[in-house]
């Protein structure tokens, strides 16, 4: 007997998935690269794979779901009526019959065509073959969409059925809708199960365990059961009786009282009497239900009579209420007892009570003399044992302090420390100093130790080590201290000054400079001589008189006829000047950059054309001089490539300049 | 709480402060900051690294043996606490310190006194050599010689007188 198989039963595809998944399986698993020029074996062994993939997978499929579906002959008749019941024997085995079939289908169709391509010449016919197989073979399996579709719901509905242990202590609860049944499962064990005024709120079986005297129980709950013939009882009332049929329980008959369901007590008396046959060989108690409503002693004489012959019948009717609890313990037990004894009794008659009762043997020592033997306690244990019992705490405990001063506890390990003296136990110890640990200082012998140190101290001062040293310097030192300050002062600056020099470019003579007399007094000076009324000295004097220039005399006219024409002609630079010159006679200007001493000679005049004529001149050589060029033929270039403009990586800066 | 010492400079490493790394030896080194970890993980000698402290007791600029410096030291022997001996020791550790600071300073002072000897030799020497630069050799002498002519003429006339 499975018991736990029903959940674990796979999933049954619809045939459209299954179709879909084998297929694409077969597309990934199997190798999807051919060629027409491959060799013909190749070709046909390439898709006789495909086929034998695709029968592997359906057949391996098909397996499975045999397998796991219960077979209604294997297991345990409860559960096997309980599934005709709920599914209907014949469709169930019909619908596993189909597929079974499907399956050795699919084979025979695999061998046929894998036989096949053993003719098959090309690519083209061997493709076709593998089409026309896994065709065939899907269009068996979509011919099983319907049984596909219900043993799924089979299978949907068998992991939901309750796990009902048909061998082990069962209490069973039966009675008309309504009655009350779901409410005591609910009150007895740990069942949630839906209780509501209408009837048929319990539609299937419902199991709750309890325990009792150790043991486990099942208490099943049932769909309430009408009064009428067994081939017009439904689904729901089916399951109950199956139930009630099957499973070897103590069977608790639940009555309602106050006639609260609806059903008079004579029809529920009728009702009992129905099924009266499936209570053979199982204890029975019946159930006054709903007693907090109406007692029987409450009720009518007819009614009484019920039960008082119930009761001569041997039957224990137990007055309960599922709401007040009242008498729902009494039940339990009751019930609980009589199964255990029955079910002892049922053991003891069947052929496997001896191998049982083999093997127990209670052992009895025999007498040895007639001496009496009691059994002896030592005193201390005595003692021990009362001591024990006492409830007075030995000491305080710490937790009992916490729970005594709730919010104020604070927990204070320094009360247990043992110190020289208790009173300090609540000190505050400091730790650190000024940045030192104190307890690297700690030492018995410290105040000794500071004595001799302190001594030394004393000594060390007396000889005069902790003088502070003034410096008897004599005036001269100090003197030459000022005086090495400033000759350093001094360099600096000159080393500055050199500093700033421009060692690179052209250097002129020391000559081309004049030295102004200013600057040369104050160096002077400030090197300590005396440079007042010096204009006598040497170098305030012209070292040359000053000497006036020698006036260009007209000179005699030249001798010979080319020097005499050369001369008549007008000079150069004034061959195309149209204005006559204004120039006192006999005085030949030289007006060529000499250096004229201002203020010496007399103003001349020059022509205005004369004058525009110099200074186009001076600005055509403009630009050439500011190069440095000698003259306008001069195309000499000093730095073909400047080192700063080729050197150097291509840091920010544009390349146009480069 | 204990205030550690550096491993690589030997600053006192406050509590919440520095690092400190375990190596697989089971030897501890504490840090106290990012800088002397990281020299630690250079590799680098705290006894050649210029500025700790390590250098400077091992190079002889600091004062290392000293009575005064024994008193801070890590026992391994606990004391109980006794409150007359932590009060005494506190005491005392001002006394100690406040020695140990004056003999550290004139351990240095003595150091630096040789270098003011130098001090002074150089700054004669440098104004034998270069007195030039801030001083004309004949400063002054014509002053002196008009000083002298006039003091003889002085003394002719006296003289004369």
């Amino acid at each position: 007997m499975a018991l736990y198989n029903f959940k674990k039963i796979m999933v049954v595809p619809t045939a459209k998935d299954f179709i879909d998944l084998t297929l694409s399986k077969t597309q990934r698993k199997t190798p999807t690269v051919i060629h027409k020029h491959y060799q013909i074996h190749r070709i046909r062994h390439f898709y006789m794979r495909k086929i034998k993939f695709t029968q592997q997978n359906y057949h391996d499929r098909l397996s499975q779901i045999l397998t796991d579906f219960p077979k209604l002959d294997d297991i345990h008749p409860f559960y096997a009526d309980l599934m005709n019941v709920l599914y209907d024997k014949d469709h169930y085995k019909l619908a596993l019959g189909q597929i079974n079939i499907a399956k050795n289908l699919i084979d025979n169709v695999a061998k046929d065509y894998v036989r096949l391509m053993k003719y098959g010449d090309s690519l083209y016919r061997c493709k076709q073959l593998k089409r026309a197989a896994l065709g065939r073979m899907c269009t068996i399996l979509k011919r099983q969409k319907q049984s596909l579709e219900y043993l799924e719901q089979v299978r949907q509905h068998l992991s939901r059925l309750p796990t009902i242990d048909p061998n082990t202590r069962t209490l069973l609860l039966c009675g008309y809708p309504n009655v009350g049944k779901s409410s005591f499962i609910n009150k007895v064990t740990r069942a949630d199960v839906e209780v509501q005024p209408y009837a048929f709120t319990t539609k299937s079986l419902f199991v709750g365990h309890m325990d009792y005297r150790y043991l486990r129980w099942q208490v099943v709950d049932t769909p309430g059961i009408l009064d009428h013939p067994l081939e017009e009882r439904n689904t729901i009332e089916m399951q109950a009786i199956t139930a009630l049929a099957h499973l070897r329980a103590a069977v608790l008959y639940v009555m309602d009282v106050s006639e609260q369901c609806g059903h008079t007590l004579s029809q529920q008396l009728e009702l009992f009497n129905n099924i009266r046959p499936l209570f053979a060989n199982k204890p029975l108690i019946v159930m006054a239900n709903k007693c907090d409503v109406r007692k029987i002693s409450e009720l009518s004489e007819e009614n009484q009579k019920v039960f008082t012959d119930l009761t001569a019948e041997g039957i224990l009717v137990i007055e309960t209420s599922s709401l007040t609890e009242e008498g729902v313990m009494q039940v339990k037990a009751e019930a609980c007892d009589r199964l255990l004894a029955h079910r002892v009794d049922t053991k003891m008659k069947t052929k496997k009570v001896h191998d049982v009762l083999n093997r127990l043997h209670l052992a009895v020592p025999t007498k040895r003399d007639q001496k009496n033997r009691p059994p002896f306690i030592p005193e201390g244990a005595l003692l021990r044992r009362k001591a024990m019992e006492t409830n007075a705490p030995k000491r305080k405990l710490e937790r009992d302090l916490e729970v005594e001063l709730g919010d104020d506890y604070t927990l204070d390990l320094q009360k247990y420390w043992d110190l020289m003296n208790p009173e300090e136990k609540q000190d505050k110890i400091p730790e650190i100093w000024e940045g030192h640990n104190i307890a690297d200082y700690i030492d018995p012998e410290i105040m000794k130790r500071l004595e001799d140190l302190e001594q030394e101290e004393e000594l060390r001062a007396k000889a005069g080590e902790y003088d502070s040293e003034e410096e008897s310097e004599d005036e001269e030192m100090k003197e030459i201290r000022q005086l090495a300050s400033q000759i350093r002062e001094k360099r600096k600056l000159k080393v500055l000054a050199s500093k700033e020099k421009d060692t690179q470019g052209s250097r002129m003579p020391r000559t081309a400079k004049k030295v102004e007399r200013a600057t040369l007094e104050k160096e002077m000076a400030d090197l300590g001589l005396d440079m007042t009324d010096k204009d006598d000295s040497h170098y305030a004097r012209r070292s040359r008189s000053l000497v006036r220039k020698r006036k260009r005399e007209v000179s005699a006219p030249p001798t010979s006829r080319t020097r005499s024409q050369s001369a008549s002609r007008p000079p150069r630079d004034q061959s195309g000047v149209r204005d006559a010159k204004v120039v006192p006679a006999g005085k030949i200007t030289a007006v060529q950059g000499c250096s004229r001493v201002p203020g010496e000679e007399e103003q001349t005049e020059i022509s205005s054309m004369l004058k525009k004529v110099k200074t186009m001149m001076k600005n055509s050589q403009k630009d050439m001089n500011k190069q440095g060029r000698k003259g306008e033929s001069d195309r000499h270039v000093f730095d073909v490539k400047p080192k700063h403009l080729f050197a150097g990586k291509r840091k920010s800066g544009s390349t146009s300049r480069r | 709480m204990r205030i550690e010492k550096c491993y690589f400079c030997s600053a006192p490493v406050y509590p919440g402060h520095g690092m400190m790394f375990v190596r697989n030896d089971c030897k501890v080194f504490r840090f106290c900051r990012s800088k002397c970890h990281k020299n630690f993980k250079k590799k680098r000698n705290p006894r050649k690294t210029r500025w700790t402290k390590a250098f400077r007791k091992s190079a002889g600029k600091e004062l290392t043996l000293d009575n005064s410096l024994e008193f801070e030291k890590r026992r391994n022997i606990p004391v109980k606490y006794n409150r007359e001996l932590w009060s005494k020791t506190v005491e005392a550790m001002k006394k100690v310190e406040s020695i140990k600071n004056k003999r550290q300073a004139r351990f240095i002072l003595n150091r630096l006194k040789s270098g003011k000897e130098l001090e002074k030799a150089a700054a004669i020497s440098e104004v034998k050599k270069n007195i030039h630069l801030i001083r004309a050799p004949h400063a002054g002498q014509a002053k002196q010689l008009e000083d002298k002519m006039v003091q003889k003429l002085a003394e002719d006339v006296e003289m004369d007188e």
